[in-house]
């Protein structure tokens, strides 16, 4: 499919547009702190262990050495260019690395991302065109309280209720990652990590169990994390549905004889679902931003462990510029791969003859 | 006039108005529903008399003294509802219109601009989509209040000055882009229309053109996205409070200090219901108020229903 390949070139060309004007607002932000707050973007590896140690010291040393009192395009430029070494500093509250911290957690928040995607958007898609194929029935009036439901409870409340329910009540979804017999199981040596996703891992490596005490786990965090957009999802389908339902091919296609099912299903469904996937790929930030909080509640060993972390500790600027990069990082991907989507159902998306 | 009748003849209306007017009427009443002890303490959470918040202290169900009981640590959760109601609005208020102001004006001067920079601000516009709100607030959390104590450049100054919560801030730096984004498409069809060519032929600065005659037409879906998100903005922020890193609203916070009784004892999340049901609901509330309001808003500017694409 050679222009869905040039499409997906196209949309990769703008990556690094995107994460340059990313970075160059960030360290502008950065700008309005004092100077001792970059300098600490460049503090050296374990440095306190030295009993001589002098922060003050060492801060003045870093600001000099790498010229920190500069216009800010300098200073800027230095910046990304040690970013794109992957060099991103290190963190003085994690006593670690920015970079290998975040990329040793992204597998617990990646597979949960990509299983609250996958559920939610058949599920959003299907419920909204249930609603919308016969608007004022029962199924929209389902349809329509539970998604008033989602949208108006607050996702961390209906995640504490839910574990109360059926963790703490029913004993069915414990939260984590792992219980701690497959802790040791995953462990040992003879357990190889492929992807990092332990649903796929536990499959790879013949132990069924670990996929599905990880599958187990992720079933309310994916629940509550995908209510709100589900409902997001379903009310645009919806509207689009009706809309879509006064054109004059739906007309057509009844005055040819085809059947209700096939004419709502297959055709206007199909142009149902392009506005509602374009507003999910333009608030994958706000997904991603969910996934973190999920992460806490659930106490899901992911990349949010070191904001939480953090906040409570002394304020830890590496930290928070890995952080907020990082994230970025997060979603793009997830838009590239809702493009996609975009593009394989609709020709008009992946000829760029409209634009997303 | 038809407008205002129309709006007012749905009673899902009546209900946003009646919801919002209530927490209105909350917040004004507030020093007659829970007198305060010293009138010059500005907090909106209290224990009761004679009570010292200790974390361990168990939550006590409703009596006399705290109508709504008290929770972990012994405070007052009728006290903190009543008194959280005017921090809340004013939270919800200030952050949606400062985020929707600058999204508007973003999005009124690309779409008029058009050319190179419409281009370039469009860019910046989907770049800033990807960015999530709450990496800005952990960043802006991280670096702000130390550089706001103590001025030492202008930026820092102007944030002195205003007294800028690092939360409402990046929330408003970082959900701007829904407005910019609406706002550009409709200034883009406004452009062409006969009026805005007369106005132009009649002499009419860019500026008067813009405030006056295309603002006005393409303005409606942004306050109706809006309305939705005054009760948006303080679910964010509730949900960031916590887990620890949101501006602190009293609901929020309230739901902080019962966090470990929300689950009770046999794995019955409603033994100790006041911990955390009143909060719950009365955000809920105020979500449902505001996404009612938008809604009707909505069907009276809109009656076409949801336009492709207008809800980001």
């Amino acid at each position: 499919m050679p222009i869905l390949l040039k499409f997906i070139f196209r949309r990769l060309l703008a990556v690094p547009v995107t994460l340059l004007i990313i970075t160059a607002t960030l360290y502008g932000v950065l700008m309005l702190a004092p100077v001792e707050t970059r300098a600490e973007l460049y503090l050296p590896r374990g440095n306190s262990n030295n009993p001589n140690y002098n922060p003050e010291l060492v801060r003045q040393q870093i600001i000099k050495e790498h010229g920190l009192d500069d216009p800010y395009p300098v200073q800027y430029v230095r910046w990304a260019g040690r970013l794109l070494q992957g060099d991103w500093g290190w963190s003085p509250g994690f006593r670690a690395d920015i970079l290998p911290a975040l990329l040793a957690r992204t597998p617990a928040t990646a597979e949960l991302t990509l299983y609250s995607v996958l559920l939610l958007i058949p599920l959003g898609i299907v419920g909204g065109g249930i609603a919308g194929a016969r608007p004022h029935q029962l199924g929209d009036y389902v349809f329509r309280g539970l998604a008033f439901l989602a949208t108006a409870t607050p996702p961390f409340i209906l995640a504490l209720v839910l574990l109360g329910i059926f963790y703490a009540g029913l004993h069915w979804f414990p939260p984590g990652r792992l219980g701690i017999t497959e802790q040791y199981l995953i462990q040992d040596s003879a357990f190889t990590s492929y992807t990092g996703l332990l649903t796929v891992d536990g499959l790879l490596n013949g132990q069924p169990r670990i996929s599905l005490d990880a599958l187990r786990r992720l079933v309310l965090p994916c629940i509550t994390l995908g209510m709100v957009h589900w409902a997001t999802l379903g009310r645009i389908t919806r509207a689009a549905m009706l809309e879509e339902m006064t054109k004059d091919y739906v007309m057509a296609a009844r005055g040819r004889g085809l059947r209700a099912r096939v004419i709502v299903w297959r055709h206007v469904l199909h142009n149902a679902m392009l506005p509602a996937l374009n507003s999910i790929g333009l608030s994958t930030a706000s997904l991603i931003m969910g996934v973190f909080v999920i992460e806490v509640i659930f106490s899901i060993p992911g990349v949010s462990e070191l904001i939480v972390a953090s906040a409570r500790g002394a304020p830890d600027t590496p930290m928070a510029m890995g952080f907020a990069l990082y994230s970025v990082g997060l979603v793009l991907p997830v838009m590239l791969i809702l493009d996609i989507v975009q593009a394989l159902i609709d020709p008009r998306v992946r000829e760029g003859v409209t634009d997303l | 006039m038809s407008r205002r009748r129309r709006f007012l003849g749905n009673w899902h209306n009546l209900l946003a108005l009646l919801i919002i007017g209530g927490f209105l009427c909350v917040a004004w009443l507030a020093p007659w529903l829970a007198p305060q002890e010293d009138p010059a303490d500005p907090t909106a959470m209290r224990t009761l008399p004679g009570y010292r918040p200790t974390a361990l202290r168990a939550p006590r169900p409703p009596s006399a003294e705290a109508p709504l009981g008290t929770a972990p640590g012994g405070w007052d959760v009728y006290y903190g509802l009543v008194w959280g109601a005017w921090p809340t609005l004013r939270f919800g208020l200030l952050t949606t219109v400062l985020t929707a102001g600058f999204g508007i004006s973003v999005g009124a001067l690309s779409g008029y601009a058009g050319g190179l920079v419409s281009r370039v601000l469009m860019r910046v516009t989907d770049a800033f989509l990807t960015f999530p709100a709450i990496a800005g607030i952990f960043l802006f959390r991280t670096i702000l209040p130390e550089a706001v104590e103590t001025p030492h450049n202008f930026g820092q100054a102007v944030l002195h000055f205003l007294r800028v919560d690092p939360v409402m801030l990046a929330l408003i730096a970082f959900s701007w882009m829904p407005y910019a984004r609406l706002i550009h498409a409709n200034m883009l069809t406004l452009k062409q229309t006969d009026y805005a060519m007369a106005a132009k032929t009649t002499g009419a600065s860019s500026l008067r053109i813009i405030f006056r005659h295309l603002l006005p037409n393409a303005i409606a879906p942004a306050i109706v996205l809006a309305a939705r998100d005054v009760g948006g903005m303080v679910i964010l922020e509730a949900a960031f409070t916590f887990i620890g890193i949101g501006a602190g609203l009293p609901w929020g916070l309230l739901l902080v200090v019962g966090r470990n009784w929300i689950i009770g004892p046999g794995g019955n999340p409603f033994l100790f219901w006041w911990v955390f049901v009143p909060a719950t609901l009365a955000l809920i509330l105020f979500s449902l108020g505001w996404n009612l309001f938008g809604d009707g808003l909505n069907a009276v500017w809109n009656p076409h229903s949801i336009k492709r694409g207008q809800r980001i």
